[in-house]
């Protein structure tokens, strides 16, 4: 079968197309990441003590390391929707980056250990039930952009960019939310955060193979 | 051609150059051939090159000049054998009986028989959208409505498959 009556259809419909840009695509998200931050900060959802919470280092630890893994594991989405990158490099330095960050809290936590009781109170699965839930609905706008974009990409690997998209969209959820949590605690964060992430991560994964078209 | 070539005319073709596109695609069909051939059976290489170059259609605001055609395009071809391979794999061969019920030789069944044959040895999507377009008389949108599939590629298809069709019947296959 000859593939010059395709090569001549496919010429003839010839349009021209914008070059997808890593940069344009990261735009997008950039925006789209400050106007939730922005939306939380003035509908009053802040924590009320955040100007005693910056001054504690377990702010700090959450904020930095959530960011840092939605950044990372962000940037790896996207440039793995070119069909000559591929994001396995970039879900190892993740994965390194989130071991760091939990070991960091480990060691912060066991300067206040207490006993089964303390850690069932310090759980509070009451609230941490709450803030899983609000965790996944503020990382669906980014899973949802983040979708749109692959459609629009060529991922090789869709298993492997749809892991980052949904790694990203969750810290970031995750971080935005942490700006109106008022727990800080360690132990709390790793249970019902980790949860909450895992829940976006695993949705992700399995939802965006099925959107990206070849 | 040249890498650089390549990337210069793939990068005219993003701004709408039909004449650069035809000339890349053409080169690019040539390539696909020989990566293929080396990979897939006989029987599944115009095929396996016609699906690349709709990707590589679909795709090509993906292509960045800076980081060259050929990685470009061999990331793509690697991706649809791939993607082939997954596919054969998910095919379930049914044993045929020997029992099996022998139907009559009046010339509307045969021809009905024969014709099912040969959509069967297409590509389900092929299959499907040259029966709902050529046999029940849907519109092109209709189908593509039922199918899911864009406009465009259910033309694509029913082109391609009526050429497999008619390819199996110059070449005789064993369709009665």
């Amino acid at each position: 079968m000859s593939t010059d009556p395709l090569i001549d259809r496919l010429a003839t419909d010839l349009r021209p197309v914008r070059r997808r840009t890593p940069w344009r695509d990261a735009t997008i998200l950039l925006v789209l990441g400050i106007i939730e931050i922005a939306w939380v900060v003035s509908a009053g959802l802040m924590r009320p003590d955040m100007p005693h919470a910056m001054h504690m280092p377990s702010f700090w630890w959450k904020t930095a390391g959530l960011a840092a893994v939605a950044v990372i594991s962000g940037v790896t989405a996207l440039l793995s929707l070119s069909p000559t990158r591929s994001p396995r490099r970039g879900l190892r330095i993740v994965g390194g980056v989130a071991f760091l960050m939990l070991g960091a809290g480990w060691l912060v936590d066991a300067l206040q250990a207490g006993g089964p009781a303390v850690l069932w109170h310090r759980l509070d699965p009451a609230h941490g039930l709450v803030c899983a839930r609000k965790i996944v609905e503020l990382s669906l706008p980014l899973a949802l952009a983040l979708g749109l974009l692959a459609r629009r990409g060529a991922p090789v690997d869709s298993h492997g960019t749809a892991w980052a998209a949904g790694i990203a969209a969750s810290a970031f959820g995750a971080l935005t939310f942490a700006l109106a949590c008022p727990f800080d605690d360690p132990l709390y964060l790793a249970v019902w955060y980790l949860s909450a992430g895992g829940v976006v991560t695993l949705a992700t994964r399995l939802v965006l193979p099925w959107l990206t078209r070849w | 051609m040249t890498e650089a070539e390549w990337s210069h005319w793939m990068a005219a073709a993003q701004r709408g150059d039909a004449n650069a596109y035809r000339f890349v695609l053409a080169e690019a069909a040539v390539w696909l051939k020989r990566f293929f051939q080396r990979r897939l059976p006989p029987s599944m290489i115009d095929d396996a090159v016609q699906d690349t170059l709709l990707a590589v259609h679909e795709k090509r605001h993906t292509f960045d000049p800076a980081q060259g055609f050929g990685p470009w395009l061999a990331a793509i071809a690697r991706h649809k054998w791939i993607d082939r391979l997954r596919a054969e794999n998910r095919v379930d061969m049914v044993p045929i009986e020997d029992d099996l019920a022998i139907p009559d030789h009046e010339e509307q069944i045969t021809t009905a028989h024969a014709l099912e044959r040969l959509l069967g040895m297409l590509k389900p999507a092929q299959a499907e959208v040259i029966r709902l377009v050529k046999l029940h008389g849907l519109s092109i949108e209709e189908a593509a409505r039922r199918t899911g599939q864009s406009a465009a590629l259910v033309k694509v298809n029913i082109h391609r498959g009526l050429g497999r069709m008619n390819d199996m019947v110059l070449r005789g296959s064993d369709v009665d």
